[in-house]
């Protein structure tokens, strides 16, 4: 398919990664953070870091939706979930990040009425089919996730759907980017800024990275050169001294983003004065909630729920993983207390979780693998 | 919406995938393939009015970007 196999030709792959050899400078360690663990996913799944040269290191970000969801809102859908006449429905993923009080899975082991769906949309119809139940739709994900969300509230509410509600968690980007850069045990080159977001928020909103923080962003695409590719340009600019918003994935993000998505969230959702992130505690302005016009689908105004705070394990290092501060295997529980049949984080729940990433494609220590 | 692509969610990660419009339908629904087959129905109304054959990135039900063509 175009825009997909001639993004994994292995001869161009060579080709990136010899260019890239030749860019870096010997002797001088460049440290970049890839955002979004789609590209952490890439990373390892096509062996992206053993074409890099020994001295450039990837960071993994906090971009996973699933991985910063903290244990207490998983804990309210938990809650939620039990509650009699309650339909719960939920990504994949988020079905087994463990709260303080199990996992939906468990819950829907335990006899409550949970069900996966691949969109909002798809919850929106189970309510259709069962108007005698509650069906709640348990929203997580970043700008990519929420317009989805949005326009199944529109549609919702121009439908009249009176039993459908949504437990909103959609969070926002750039509040936890600047967070980390804000972070004092933070040391990084540079940034490959999250694609997909970008189609929807645009590229402006990562120009306060270099403005602020002198800091080069690539926005790139998912594919292994779309990575390869944006890892250069990085290069490219800390060799030349430039630093600014570059946009590798011109095929997919235009610059402005996409103003009827950015118009549809403006109408469905507001800002949280603030919101917990895991590992990385309450960040001002970070989280949406349903706004005024559509308050009557918000789960949180319709339920009396727990919205208690909790603790991740201690042996977890979740938050210093999201923060780039230590890499997967380091931490203490890594592929032996925590797999992902078995997760006690977040980050080993998800396949996009840098720590999940890791132990799929077989990264228990820092020797690279054979290529 | 069509399953997971091998080991990697379209939905439970903060990704889209590339589809080609195969038939445009009512109400801003359109049905969908995948690069290995998997069709689905999309809501293409973030995108403005689209054609069979045109490529779109979709997440979780919804096209959000069209693709450009080189």
């Amino acid at each position: 398919m175009r825009f997909v196999d001639e993004f994994r030709d292995a001869e161009l792959g060579r080709v990136l990664a010899g260019q890239i050899a030749a860019t870096v400078e010997p002797g001088r360690r460049y440290k970049v953070m890839e955002v979004c663990g789609g590209h952490t996913h890439t990373i390892y799944k096509y062996g992206v870091a053993d074409l890099l040269p020994p001295n450039v290191e990837l960071v993994h970000g906090p971009g996973c939706p699933v991985c910063v969801i903290p244990m207490g809102r998983v804990d309210d859908a938990l809650a939620i979930a039990r509650r009699e006449n309650v339909i719960l429905t939920s990504f994949g993923d988020m079905m087994r990040v463990p709260g303080g009080d199990g996992t939906l899975l468990e819950t829907k082991a335990a006899g409550a009425d949970v069900r996966m769906v691949y969109s909002p949309l798809d919850a929106l119809r189970i309510a259709r089919d069962n108007p005698g139940r509650e069906v709640v739709f348990f929203a997580v994900g970043f700008e990519t996730t929420a317009p989805s969300t949005a326009l199944t509230l529109k549609r919702a509410k121009a439908e009249g759907v009176e039993n459908f509600s949504v437990f909103c968690n959609h969070v926002t980007i750039v509040p936890p980017l600047r967070a980390l850069l804000e972070s004092p045990d933070l040391r990084l080159d540079g940034f490959i800024g999250p694609g997909h977001v970008a189609t929807v928020v645009g590229v402006r909103p990562f120009e306060f990275i270099p403005a602020d923080y002198g800091k080069p962003v690539v926005v790139s695409g998912f594919e292994p050169l779309d990575v390869l590719q944006s890892v250069h340009m990085l290069l490219r600019q800390l060799v030349d001294g430039r630093c600014e918003v570059e946009n590798q994935y011109t095929r997919v993000v235009p610059y402005e983003g996409n103003p009827r998505a950015l118009e549809v969230l403006e109408e469905v959702f507001e800002l949280r004065p603030h919101f917990e992130w895991r590992g990385l505690g309450f960040i001002s302005h970070s989280g949406l909630k349903l706004s005024e016009g559509y308050a009557s689908f918000d789960t949180e105004l319709r339920f009396d729920i727990p919205g208690v705070r909790v603790a991740d394990p201690k042996a977890c290092q979740c938050g210093e993983v999201l923060k780039g501060v230590i890499k997967p295997w380091e931490c203490k529980v890594f592929g032996t207390a925590c797999t992902p049949e078995r997760p006690i984080g977040t980050c080993m729940v998800s396949s996009e979780g840098a720590c999940a990433a890791y132990y799929n494609y077989g990264r228990f220590s820092r020797e690279p693998a054979a290529v | 919406m069509s399953a997971c692509n091998d080991d990697h969610c379209i939905t439970c990660a903060d990704e889209g995938v590339e589809m080609r419009v195969l038939e445009r339908g009512a109400a801003g629904v359109s049905v969908c393939v995948t690069e290995d087959g998997g069709r689905a129905d999309v809501m293409t109304e973030l995108v403005g009015v689209v054609e069979d054959g045109d490529l779109v990135l979709v997440h979780a039900g919804v096209a959000i970007a069209r693709l450009r063509r080189a």
